[in-house]
């Protein structure tokens, strides 16, 4: 037996040409389905992948796709604010989890993204260098902007003003950077965090200024009426935290009535999931609690329909690809039709020759299975990065 | 023969070398990939088989805590000992390790405004006063003032010193205790004895408290810092505040504001947070208003506890009156 595979191999190696265009036209036949379905498969899960560990996302009503969009990649335009209470109700509720997000300020091209601690947990980012948030005005930067802007730890980002006409709008703060996440191939990658209430010091919520009781700021005073103090325009505002100004930072008006523009809604459980949702579907409620997963399945079904249209078209491509193969085999049989005479000559059994034939045809099947299972399997492995990489960009 | 197979052997050694190579890479990456995820995953700690950390942000709560969680819980209360835990500014290294805690315990009203500046794992936070914030008491004429297009506004506070009213301690120390057994800090029985120890004893302070101050019911007294109005409104006294530091001697101007409170509301007490100078001792002495120190205990004592503070605090009201 072992000499008929021999002469199999021999004959395939002989005719390498040949042989190179049948085992390449049979693994592409092969691969062809086979690995954009895993590409397909691989691509489905990294898109689902962010969808999958943010159970809920509460935002006020609207577009729940632009929430999600907003929240999970930080892309879309940013839905309307809801009021931080309704993340203290989902708190109170003792059913979930709330992450707060709010997402409305920008630097250089980078989303600003004000949330609490409890985010980097929910995502799994670590720090590749520095430290995390600490105190207002700090801001922990993702791997690409980090490494777009250069940014280093000790180093200050001063997020944009909204619109450079309005200049009583938001303030620019400037923030220091403290910290630089891990790369974690998500739009988190892309994004400049900080504590909530920092980004509600660059909405003007909060800020540090000069001490009004203070008789050195008597020349700021418009008005002095009993415990009133009304100051002029000249009074310093601080557009930077730092440790001799951080103590005059404060905040008015009612914590509850401050806006956030999402949150990540962790339930406890799936019965926690159900009653939670349950309490969001009135008409009359200003906020709508939507599931990312679901959302994302029903975008991506979308998607993906043309996926079975490609591989159908390709198994009737691969069909076809395999007939001319057989017809190869056949002619090819018919040309070798004065060496298999010689070969019955010199004494060939009928049997051994057909053996022969066969083997040659299952090398070539056999070396095509393989190189299309190692494709693959080359495909499945570096399927992800690359789906990453081209998600990312 | 044997020439014949020589070639053909080699040569499928060769290839069965390279499959088993491939083979290895591929089997290589799938374990480096394995082993990074596993790495991330052992870089959180187990909480198990070490002691719960739990952070206070006053001495009060620091000792309720040691209480009710005896020697199984690390309670850690960082705030210097010569600085007022209440207007105290961490650094960020502090806060950190703030954030490390299993716990962190909250005064609530207000009390330590960096806990507004910082950032602090919200799940790990325990305000010990939410159950009567709807009975917390607000510092009146306090600055107002406004400047650009937010309007007026004003700094007015909370007053924070919840816990020299024994009540309201003895609630703040319930709420430490709901939230050791929320987290299974120990076992449930010890826990509940050494809160019911606490309670009886905070219990035992606010009844002698209320037989001693009988004898001022209706009166009005002086109070150096606005800090006492807890304290004046569980046991029936008339306060009025004015901002003298004990370590300092008045101005001039703030002994005539005081003669002018005198004959206003005739007084003849002034309740110090601290023990006063002898010289404003014993100017007030000479305007008929004897002192009497009430520490409300904050920052960890140099000598004893919270209770034998309080119980201190007691004997000096006693001794005076």
């Amino acid at each position: 037996m072992r000499e008929v595979f021999y002469l199999a191999t021999r004959y395939l190696s002989y005719h390498r040409v040949k042989t190179a265009i049948l085992v390449t036209s049979i693994t592409l036949i092969i691969y062809l389905p086979v690995g954009l379905r895993v590409l397909a498969n691989q691509s489905r899960a990294e898109l689902i992948a962010r969808a999958k560990v943010t159970p809920l996302l509460l935002g006020a009503k609207g577009s729940p796709l632009e929430l999600t969009l907003n929240s999970l990649y930080f892309e879309s335009e940013v839905p309307d604010p809801m009021r931080y209470a309704e993340i203290a109700r989902v708190d109170s509720s003792g059913l979930a989890r709330p992450i707060p997000l709010y997402t409305r300020f920008r630097c250089r091209g980078f989303p600003i993204v004000g949330t609490t601690l409890d985010y980097f947990a929910c995502r799994d980012l670590r720090l590749k260098s520095g430290r995390t948030l600490a105190l207002l005005g700090e801001c922990v930067v993702g791997w690409e902007v980090a490494h777009r802007l250069g940014i280093t730890v000790g180093d200050h980002l001063v997020s944009s003003a909204e619109n450079v006409f309005d200049l009583a709008g938001a303030y620019p703060l400037k923030m220091r950077v403290v910290g630089v996440l891990e790369r974690s191939y998500t739009p988190d990658d892309r994004v400049i965090f900080t504590d909530l209430k920092t980004t509600w010091i660059i909405a003007g919520i909060g800020h540090g200024h000069q001490d009004l009781t203070n008789p050195a700021t008597d020349t700021q005073a418009l008005q002095k009426e009993g415990s009133t103090v009304v100051a002029n325009s000249s009074l310093m505002q601080y557009n930077e935290v730092t440790p001799e100004n951080i103590a005059s930072f404060h905040f008015h008006g009612d914590p509850r009535d401050f806006p956030v523009t999402a949150a990540i809604v962790l339930p406890k459980d799936e019965k926690a999931s159900t009653l939670l949702r349950g309490r969001y579907l009135s008409q009359k409620e200003p906020v709508q609690l939507v599931s990312p997963r679901e959302l994302m399945h029903d975008l991506l079904a979308t998607i993906f329909t043309v996926q079975s249209y490609l591989i159908a078209a390709v198994l009737i491509v691969g069909l076809a690809t395999l007939a001319t193969a057989i017809l190869v085999f056949m002619l090819s049989l018919r040309l070798r039709r004065r060496e298999i005479s010689t070969m019955v000559k010199i004494g060939g059994s009928k049997g051994r020759i057909s053996a022969i034939l066969v083997s040659e045809i299952v090398a070539v099947l056999v070396l095509s299975v393989l190189l299309a299972g190692g494709l693959t399997l080359v495909t499945s492995h570096f399927g992800s990065a690359i789906i990453r990489s081209l998600i990312l960009s | 023969m044997t020439s014949g197979r020589g070639p053909f052997r080699v040569r499928r050694e060769r290839a069965l070398l390279r499959a088993l190579l491939l083979l290895a890479t591929i089997f290589a990456g799938g374990c480096a990939q394995k082993g990074r995820d596993s790495s991330l995953n052992e870089r959180t700690p187990s909480p198990e088989h070490r002691k719960p950390v739990v952070y206070t942000v006053n001495y009060p709560l620091s000792y309720f805590a040691e209480r009710i969680g005896g020697p199984g819980i690390e309670v850690v209360f960082p705030t210097p000992a010569d600085l007022d835990p209440a207007f105290w500014m961490p650094q960020a290294e502090e806060v950190l390790r703030y954030q490390s805690a299993d716990l962190i315990l909250l005064n609530g009203a207000d009390y330590a405004k960096w806990v507004r500046r910082a950032t602090l794992p919200p799940e790990k936070l325990v305000d010990t006063s939410a159950s009567f914030a709807d009975s917390f008491l607000v510092i009146p004429n306090a600055i107002t003032h406004s400047h650009g297009p937010s309007g007026k506004h004003s700094h007015a506070g909370t007053v924070f010193t919840t816990w020299i009213d024994f009540t309201q301690a003895s609630r703040q120390a319930g709420a430490i205790y709901d939230a050791f057994l929320a987290h299974d800090f120990a076992d449930s029985l010890l826990l509940r004895r050494n809160l019911e120890a606490l309670q009886d004893e905070l219990r035992d302070l606010d009844s002698s408290l209320r037989s001693i101050t009988q004898k001022l019911s209706g009166q009005t007294l002086f109070a150096s810092h606005p800090i006492f109005q807890y304290f004046a409104r569980r046991y029936g006294l008339h306060l009025v505040a004015v901002l003298w530091e004990p370590s300092e001697y008045p101005a001039q101007e703030q002994w005539d504001h005081l003669a002018a409170l005198q004959k206003k509301h005739a007084e003849s007490w002034m309740i110090w947070e601290k023990e006063p100078l002898p010289a404003s001792r014993q100017k007030l002495l000479q305007m008929g208003i004897k002192s009497v120190v009430f520490d409300p205990c904050a920052n960890r004592p140099s000598d004893g506890d919270f209770l034998s503070v309080m119980r201190a605090n007691l004997e000096n009201l006693r001794a005076a009156l």
